[in-house]
């Protein structure tokens, strides 16, 4: 059988609090993402997406359970998973093309930045890849010089994309990174990454709230949502293979697996009545 | 009232204006009084004319400093004047002292640095200097002077055991406040953990350090000026202390003000490097 890019088997994350039983956040999650995936999480605000994208990040490890990615238990974050956070996801000490540059810097040449003048066939090299990728990522070279304050929500999204991807990693992990942009960019967005996951064929992992920003990019959707009293964190409330939409497709097709998503999400909730 | 609105938005000369009117009231009043004081008593020597401190500060700035350069100075251009002088040698001797310290405050960065980015470091570290920070540094001056003898090494350390906690603690504080995203980034773009202290976190905060530095300045002067008065043979804060003896007014003013200069001149320059090498700050 071929490794799976993310394996978990019975997760469980608990956090402890002083002088109460420990807060369960997540509660015996399984899945199995394949390699090449484009994987879309939902669930309400506090459910646990982000926690779940940061134990395959390995910044988190479960309470129970096992969690392999790439067929390894992780300890830390590293390059097997490339990362675009919501926010601060640019050095913002950085020009663009530093930015983009960065990851092959400090894996060539480490932690002293005076090794970029030693190099510097290395560095024209790293500087001719990364222009590749903001290209590739909708930015000009006009860009490159700016720092990150200097540009939209959108296009400090695209950096980061370029500079995530650059480092071709095996997974790719969004975690709302473009709940902040408007609606307009947002869409953009969402073709670019659509795009890219087509041509590079990495598996990504993408968090969101919004259901069918989910149905639009996903090929499987997994659900999150709390069980039973709220107390015993979450768990998989769904996990459907969706049709590899593109944006263009049948608003009725887009809007019943919105329904469908969104049906069973909420299906696991407790009913409270006042 | 309408001025004292939160949305009143005075014009450029009310601006200026405003900006400069303590410093002429506080000058005019001085010299007010100081002639007021003149005319009732000739002899004053509390609050000197405007002429007596130009001639003290002249006598200060281009008098050679030893009775045996005044042959080799006479005749000499103002510059080498100057470089002779009384006002010269004790700027000198305190400057050398002043960056010296300064110097010695960037071990105290680095340590900050890794004591928040290293867990095991910042354990052995931190508690000590949350202790060490809130010892006053000038009850330590009789300590410092049996420690290290009464030369420049006891001065040097009085300056650098008062101001290094409060340097090592702030740049504890701002590293910590980096963005945990940022290191998780980091880790995931390949590097390693000395190159996410190194290349992340200490670029990201090393303005707002430098503004740290640049607040403290004053605290260097302070525990400078402490131990140049208490045992020193040259320094601006030597002299102050030996024409106080003397009521040496004339002179004390005008060393005071060339004191505040320099820390100005100094502030300044360290402001104008910081948004020179990090154009990327303020605005971020």
């Amino acid at each position: 059988m071929r490794e799976a890019a993310v394996q978990m088997e019975q997760v469980h994350v608990d956090y402890p609090i002083a002088g109460q039983a420990p807060r369960s956040v997540l509660n015996g999650v399984s899945l199995r993402i394949e390699s090449g995936e484009f994987v879309a999480i939902v669930g309400e605000t506090g459910c646990g997406k982000s926690t779940l994208l940061r134990l395959i990040l390995g910044e988190e490890k479960p309470t129970r359970g096992r969690l392999l990615v790439n067929g390894l238990e992780r300890s830390q974050p590293d390059r097997d998973c490339g990362y675009v956070p919501q926010k601060y996801s640019l050095f913002p000490d950085k020009t663009v093309l530093d930015n983009v540059t960065f990851g092959l810097e400090v894996t060539s040449f480490g932690a002293w930045p005076g090794m970029r003048w030693v190099h510097p066939k290395q560095m024209r090299r790293f500087r001719e890849e990364a222009l590749l990728y903001l290209r590739h990522t909708g930015l000009d070279e006009s860009d490159a010089r700016k720092y990150p304050h200097q540009l939209s929500g959108g296009m400090q999204q695209r950096v980061a994309i370029a500079q995530a991807l650059i480092m071709k990693p095996p997974i790719l992990l969004m975690d709302e990174a473009f709940s902040a942009l408007d609606p307009a960019t947002r869409t953009g967005m969402q073709r670019l990454i659509k795009k890219l996951w087509r041509e590079s064929g990495t598996t990504i992992v993408f968090v969101t709230h919004n259901t069918r920003e989910a149905v639009c990019l996903g090929t499987r959707i997994i659900a999150l949502s709390r069980n039973g009293d709220g107390s015993r964190g979450s768990s998989v409330a769904l996990d459907l293979a969706v049709p590899d939409l593109d944006f263009d497709s049948e608003e009725s097709d887009i809007g019943e697996l919105v329904r469908e998503v969104e049906s069973a999400a909420v299906r696991e909730r407790p009913l409270v009545y006042n | 009232m309408s001025f004292l609105r939160i949305h009143a938005q005075p014009g450029r000369t009310a601006v200026w204006t405003l900006s400069w009117f303590l410093f002429a009231t506080g000058i005019i009043l001085y010299f007010y009084v100081a002639q007021e004081r003149h005319r009732e008593n000739p002899d004053e020597r509390v609050m000197p004319t405007i002429g007596q401190m130009v001639r003290g500060f002249s006598d200060a700035a281009l008098k050679p400093a030893e009775e045996e350069e005044v042959q080799t100075t006479s005749g000499s251009s103002l510059l080498s004047r100057f470089r002779s002088s009384m006002l010269w040698k004790d700027t000198e001797a305190s400057g050398r002292r002043f960056l010296i310290s300064v110097a010695l405050l960037f071990p105290a960065v680095l340590l900050g640095l890794h004591m928040a980015m290293f867990p095991v470091i910042g354990a052995f570290f931190l508690r000590f200097i949350l202790f060490f920070d809130k010892i006053v540094a000038l009850s330590l001056l009789p300590i410092l002077f049996i420690a290290f003898g009464i030369d420049e090494l006891s001065k040097i350390m009085l300056i650098v055991i008062g101001v290094a906690p409060t340097i090592i603690l702030d740049t504890f504080n701002l590293s910590k406040s980096v963005p945990s995203e940022q290191i998780v980034k980091g880790f995931t773009l390949g590097a390693s953990d000395f190159s996410i202290a190194y290349r992340i976190v200490f670029k990201q905060i090393l303005p707002r350090v430098l503004n740290s530095i640049r607040l403290n300045l004053k605290a260097v002067m302070l525990f400078l000026f402490a131990g140049e008065m208490i045992a020193s043979t040259d320094g601006l804060a030597y002299r102050i202390a030996l024409l106080r003896r003397h009521m040496g007014m004339d002179t004390i003013i005008p060393y005071v003000l060339w004191v505040a200069l320099l820390l100005f001149l100094v502030d300044f320059a360290m402001n104008t490097i910081n948004h020179k090498l990090h154009p990327w700050f303020e605005a971020a």
